[in-house]
């Protein structure tokens, strides 16, 4: 909570962004920074115009992307970093460097050509989170068959081979789902405890092929491996979680709460049920905080910010003359009757945008998948910032 | 329902056993989760084991205990203990896929790496146990040593002397040995 209002008091205080607003591109004057549109690459450009975005006014959200102090460009990072779905080794190289210099941060938001080999699958559907676990269930699995074993299995069918994949990622020693893999040098995975309580009572020798281990090697978890499991076999990885130790389900459940209350396009059904989670509940909820980062943590970062912005308008309410999204708001407050106030007015119309833009370019085009949910994705973040920018200044 | 039982009885087992006991305290988390880390995959093997079992063989839990287990294996055709059934005892360490399982020949069998006692000589099942090794590899290679013995690592030099010098008279004392004591 505290370092929440703190960002809000980072926040630039510019009455512009908040002039420019997410459903209608207003015409702003320009801040001398007009001619700088080779910001965008050109694929960026095409699809925002498919859009009908405005490119000055998305150059104004990306300015205020640039303004963002500290706090919230370590906000940015973390879902953008989980927009990058399998960690596969490259994207991993660019995270650390992501990290080292946060500077660089706004122009990887934007250059969409780059990033480009890392969002391989992902796919147009971000409605149902379903969906999105069917297309990373697929793509690990054939990852995980072109490596292991051998056996193929056409990507489209349905999980066919969970089985086969089951075997293929239990660990020899415990016969259960790897859990936290550590991967020998002859290239035998097992849990890291396993192989650790083997080394210490079989000796030093893999249990597979009973070649020598070294020491170091055989206490780091492979990470590609345990991200794949935990991504084709959350249920259990959650099991043996719970069963190890009960420290870090706290967290998750506190989140919760926030991420359900904004996010327009789960089911109903789901958020009312959000009281006390039931085991399965919170393995679902997990497996989607796992899954659907990408989607999620934007709209729990909104969420968050937008509720908190809540809190300060109902301290002094004549400030909601700032309104610009009036006609919007029966839709509104049909839609959701906790917050009768503009700050949810803005929500809802991001996420018309956001809706009507995905629309636009689910229709047109449909192939090019990669490179256009990166492009939705990084316009989705930039929006999600502006509009937390134009509400925090609004009442400051 | 057999998982508690289990449980206790591992802990019995630790108390039981002063060799257990001092690898127990040597480290400490092996201690607290090795019994239901055994009990867990004898458990998970016991279903396998059902779901799949290997020809010729079958083993499972004796009573409640599910570290007590007991196993048979058919004579594979071909070779003089054809027809027999053997039984076998099968006894799981409580710090189970890190130690090698027990086993025990309960019914009489001629064969040079089977003593009188019961007692087998396999290599998998003393200094080359692997706990990637499963009762089900276990049992198949038990079977192996019936259409193939090891003379050179014999329990009963006897018969494995015999075995290398005439192997017509060894198939047929196995042969009588498994009428009488196998059927």
């Amino acid at each position: 909570m505290a370092r929440r209002e703190e960002e809000t008091k980072q926040s630039p205080r510019d009455p512009k962004v908040r002039a420019r607003e997410s459903s209608e591109p207003v015409k702003v004057v320009s801040n001398g920074t007009s001619g700088d549109s080779s910001m965008f690459s050109p694929r960026f450009k095409s699809v925002a115009a498919m859009a009908g975005w405005d490119e000055e006014s998305l150059l104004i959200a990306s300015l205020v992307v640039d303004d963002t102090p500290e706090r919230q460009v370590k906000y940015k990072k973390r879902s953008d970093l989980h927009f990058k779905t399998p960690p596969t080794n490259s994207s991993r190289r660019k995270r650390r460097a992501q990290r080292r210099s946060p500077i660089s941060m706004p122009v990887s938001v934007l250059n969409l050509d780059d990033d480009e080999e890392t969002k391989k699958d992902e796919s147009g559907k971000e409605k149902e989170e379903p969906q999105i676990i069917v297309n990373k269930e697929k793509e690990t699995r054939d990852d995980k068959m072109a490596e292991s074993s051998g056996v193929s299995c056409p990507p489209s069918s349905n999980l066919p081979c969970l089985d086969k994949l089951r075997d293929e990622l239990s660990c020899a020693i415990c016969l259960e789902i790897c859990f936290e893999p550590s991967t020998t040098l002859c290239g035998h995975s097992f849990c890291k405890k396993c192989l650790r309580s083997a080394a210490d009572k079989c000796g030093k020798r893999c249990p597979k092929c009973r070649q020598l281990m070294s020491h170091s090697r055989s206490c780091t978890v492979n990470t590609v491996l345990w991200n794949t499991i935990q991504l084709l076999f959350p249920q259990e990885v959650e099991a043996r979680k719970a069963a190890g130790a009960l420290n870090s389900s706290g967290e998750a459940v506190r989140q919760i709460p926030e991420k359900a209350f904004y996010n327009t396009r789960s089911v109903q059904s789901r958020r009312a049920s959000s009281g006390v989670p039931s085991n399965r509940e919170m393995t679902m909820r997990r497996r989607r905080v796992i899954l659907s980062q990408d989607e999620e943590d934007d709209d729990a970062a909104l969420a968050i910010r937008l509720v908190q912005n809540t809190e300060a308008e109902h301290q002094n309410p004549e400030q909601g003359a700032y309104n610009n999204h009036r006609s919007i708001r029966p839709l509104r407050t049909s839609s959701s009757r906790r917050i009768p106030s503009q700050d949810g007015d803005a929500a809802l119309a991001l996420r018309l945008q956001r809706e009507e833009f995905m629309e636009v370019f689910r229709v047109d085009h449909g192939q090019s998948g990669s490179s256009l949910s990166l492009a939705r994705a990084n316009l989705r973040a930039m929006t999600s910032r502006a509009a937390s920018h134009r509400a925090t200044t609004r009442h400051l | 329902m057999a998982k508690p039982a289990a449980g206790s009885l591992a802990g019995m087992l630790t108390m039981t056993k002063p060799s257990a006991g001092s690898l127990a305290s040597r480290s400490t988390w092996v201690s607290t989760t090795s019994v239901s880390s055994s009990g867990k995959r004898i458990q998970r093997e016991m279903v396998e084991l059902n779901l799949d079992p290997p020809p010729g063989c079958c083993a499972g839990p004796k009573g409640d205990n599910l570290y007590n287990w007991v196993a048979t294996i058919i004579g594979p055709p071909g070779t003089p203990y054809q027809g027999g059934i053997y039984f076998l005892d099968i006894t799981f360490p409580c710090d189970y896929p890190f130690q090698p399982p027990k086993v025990v020949f309960k019914t009489r069998i001629y064969h040079c790496n089977v003593d009188s006692a019961g007692n087998v000589s396999l290599e998998i099942l003393k200094d080359s146990w692997s706990p990637a090794l499963t009762i089900t590899k276990v049992l198949q290679a038990l079977q192996s040593i019936f259409t193939k013995p090891d003379p050179y690592n014999p329990l009963v030099p006897g018969i494995a002397h015999l075995y290398l010098q005439d192997e017509a008279k060894h198939a047929e004392l196995a042969a009588e040995w498994t009428l009488r004591f196998a059927k």
